[in-house]
């Protein structure tokens, strides 16, 4: 093997025309032109290529040296332009496009990689939620109802409002309805907000509830609900979600994490996914203690008022149904397992006697039509 | 050297890459990050750098980048540690301060207090946007070499943060009037601290001789004054029309201003104060591949979109309306849309930013290329945080 270099010292940039050998014990390659003090060895088990290099007919060489680089590498380089000779380098030496690593540096990546997992988890686990809840607290009253009501504005835009109040249900008839069962759920108790309970013309089977006081309820929950009593059962556990302050503490802590998730993971291609995943499984777990307490809270408050909790378990009976054999993993779940929050108030319903009715049937007929007389 | 008249010796860049081969390694590298879930954006990103480098050649010789993708892994990390303390707490500050920016403002006061926090806002982080510019130019030339020698830049990027904030300050109030001298002086602060080897380089010139690129940013805003005046006497279409052509003057003519001052400032820099350069790039080369590689791109990708979306409809329809958790049902969407997003990627560096490149490197040329021998190596640079804050940040641009 022989051919001819470009020789690079990676002491100065002067270009140094050279012939590449194999020394006479074809151990090494000898490099030697007239402009170069005295022959340089490469050990061929040193020899190493550039990678990815653009132009297929040249190869880069260098050798694997100790030095204070980003990678091991003799600042030398020697250019290759003749096929044969690039042919052979890459027939013979298996070792060529080698990234060699040095020796501490799998800890290095296991230091940082804790360091970072450490921080982050820290901040999402620790430290935000600790400010949320202190935030939520010291919130002055009218920003967090200004906020609230902007946030089931959104809500009413993405279920296919055109603008504020464009779904709001209010049939006189079915507004005092719901009026009587917030009165009677909420007589005597200590809400901390003025309550502004909706209804949304739209058929998903869900409620919710916004900073501030703000609950909504979906024309489907109506529809679809076994009686009034799940109903009251779903609008206690809303309105739970109200006095704990749930909704803020889970906005103050989504901007934060949602923040600190996309820094992590970054770069959209793959990222996307795993950000989308994340945030399902934070907030699940956030969610999932404040679902809890929110059942608790509802039971506690139907039981209370005389009002049997049977209701609340057949709407937990329905939600199953609706899901149908599409089960979530409970990590990814926002809420509970459906089966024992069921159990839960059919046992507590079971310990319960004298019940009434929440609203009258007259009553109850009103709140189902209060969608009626829309467009 | 043959060249002994008075004539200095001279080169021009030479750009080999082809539109094939860049956009094969894209796309394999853009598959590889996507099913690592995005770590191995850092790998991607150097493999491209390599290409490039390694692509672009001066005297024969090509250019080596010598990053790797495991310090820009481990450098990411460490800006991850400091950036998610700094974040988490100014975002949620700001966004308990700022809740009031999501009502409508009901007096005048308010509005003020309004945009006042969303400015606050944007202060927090950019600081930290520019030191992570710096820094990533920084790691950049650290790791490029030429003719076995390093490049390098000097710590110095909390300096720049802060003339950054000034200088964006002084152009924001003054309108835009002051942009040259910003443009000026940030790249002045950036080259006078550039090194080749032991050779440094240095930005001579003026910055009121900008004001010549910066032309046609003029004459866009004359269309839209006069857009104004039809408006005011009410010739309403007459306005529109003149705010048409005042915008889309506008659009071409910033990239007229990038292209004339990059002009500018090229030709008035040297290295080791005897070799200087001459950038020759032009505005409607650089205009033209965007918009023919923009329209390419868009039908290549319209047609395998609509392929895909319409192979994949059927398993999404299934969805049952009453989900309570949508999470998993956003999956099937958002896999087309990362594939469709890979493939854009590979395309646009392909036939968008390699083009380009290629033409600001083979309208360059360099004089006095005889000086390059006695140049000598200079020490190796850490590489600080291996640009992981512009990573983490997201701020890295094309390459």
């Amino acid at each position: 093997m022989r051919g001819r270099g470009r020789f690079f010292d990676g002491l100065t940039a002067a270009q140094h025309e050279v012939a590449v050998t194999l020394t006479e014990d074809g151990l090494a390659v000898k490099i030697e032109g007239p402009s170069l003090k005295a022959p340089l060895h490469w050990p061929l088990g040193d020899l190493r290529a550039t990678q990815d290099h653009a132009d297929p007919y040249q190869m880069i060489l260098t050798r694997k040296a100790e030095t204070e680089d980003e990678s091991p590498r003799d600042p030398a380089r020697l250019v290759i332009d003749d096929a044969e000779m690039i042919a052979w380098l890459k027939d013979s030496r298996p070792d060529l496009y080698r990234a060699d690593v040095r020796s501490g540096t799998g800890k290095k990546i296991l230091r940082n990689t804790g360091l970072a997992l450490g921080a982050v988890a820290l901040m999402l686990f620790v430290i935000l939620p600790a400010m949320a809840n202190t935030l939520a607290r010291i919130i002055p009253l009218e920003r967090e109802v200004a906020f609230g009501k902007s946030i089931t504005g959104q809500m009413e835009r993405f279920l296919g409002g055109t603008e504020i109040g464009d779904l709001h249900c209010n049939a006189p008839e079915g507004v005092a309805a719901l009026q009587a069962m917030t009165a009677t759920l909420t007589d005597g108790e200590d809400i901390g907000y003025d309550l502004n309970v909706l209804v949304f013309d739209h058929s998903m089977t869900n409620a919710f509830a916004a900073p501030g006081g703000q609950v909504v309820l979906l024309r489907g929950l109506l529809e679809d609900a076994p009686g009034p009593d799940a109903v009251a059962g779903v609008l206690a556990h809303e309105i739970a979600h109200v006095v704990y302050r749930d909704p803020t503490r889970v906005a103050l802590r989504t901007v934060g994490s949602a923040g600190l998730l996309s820094l992590l993971i970054g770069d959209v291609t793959g990222g996307a996914v795993m950000v989308l995943l994340a945030e399902q499984v934070l907030n699940s777990s956030y969610s999932r203690d404040a679902e809890t307490q929110a059942d608790t809270y509802a039971i506690d408050a139907l039981t209370r008022v005389g009002v049997s909790t049977d209701g609340f378990a057949q709407f937990f009976d329905l939600i199953k149904e609706l899901q149908g054999d599409i089960s979530i993993p409970e990590i990814l779940a926002s809420h509970p397992d459906t089966d024992g929050r069921s159990a839960r108030s059919a046992e507590n319903a079971a310990t319960q006697s004298n019940t009434r009715q929440i609203i009258t049937d007259a009553q109850w007929v009103a709140l189902q039509s209060i969608c009626d007389g829309r467009g | 050297m043959e060249n002994v008249s008075t004539q200095p010796s001279a080169a021009g860049g030479r750009y080999l890459g082809q539109g094939a081969d860049i956009f094969k390694l894209a796309l394999k590298t853009g598959f590889l990050t996507f099913i690592t879930l995005g770590i191995y954006r850092f790998w991607a990103k150097t493999r491209v750098r390599k290409f490039i480098w390694s692509s672009t050649e001066l005297e024969g010789t090509r250019f080596e980048y010598t990053g790797t993708g495991l310090e820009k892994f481990l450098g990411f990390l460490v800006a991850v540690v400091i950036l998610a303390i700094y974040l988490g707490i100014i975002q949620m500050l700001l966004f308990f301060f700022g809740i009031s920016l999501f009502r409508e403002a009901q007096s005048d006061a308010e509005a003020i207090a309004q945009s006042f926090a969303g400015f606050i806002t944007v202060l927090a982080v950019l600081p930290v946007i520019y030191f992570a510019v710096y820094r990533a130019r920084r790691y950049k030339l650290a790791r490029t070499r030429w003719r076995s020698i390093r490049f390098g830049m000097e710590n110095a990027a909390w300096g720049y943060a802060m003339r950054a904030l000034g200088y964006g300050f002084m152009s924001i109030i003054s309108l835009g009037i002051l942009m040259p001298l910003a443009t000026f002086k940030l790249e002045k602060y950036m080259t006078d601290r550039s090194w080749f080897g032991d050779a440094k380089f240095e930005q001579h010139g003026r910055w009121t001789r900008l004001y010549g690129a910066m032309k046609h940013i003029f004459i866009g805003l004359g269309w839209l004054l006069g857009a104004a005046v039809f408006a005011a006497i009410s010739a309403t279409p007459l306005a529109a029309i003149l705010g048409f052509i005042g915008c889309f003057w506008i659009i071409i003519g910033s990239v007229y201003y990038n292209v004339h001052s990059f002009r500018y400032l090229t030709a008035n820099k040297t290295l080791g104060g005897e070799i200087t350069f001459k950038a020759e790039p032009f505005t409607s080369t650089v205009v033209l591949t965007y918009i023919g590689g923009s329209i390419a791109i868009a039908l290549l990708l319209g047609t395998l979109g609509a392929i895909i979306a319409a192979s994949l409809a059927g398993p999404a329809m299934l969805a049952p309306e009453a989900m309570l958790d949508v999470g998993l049902i956003q999956f099937i969407p958002l896999l087309i849309y990362i594939i469709v997003l890979v493939v854009a990627g590979a395309m646009s560096l392909a036939m968008i930013v390699q083009p380009i490149i290629r033409h600001y490197v083979e309208t360059l040329a360099v004089i006095n290329t005889d000086a390059f021998g006695q140049i000598a190596q200079r020490a190796s640079d850490e590489g600080a945080d291996a640009e992981g804050f512009a990573d983490a940040l997201d701020i890295g641009g094309a390459i």
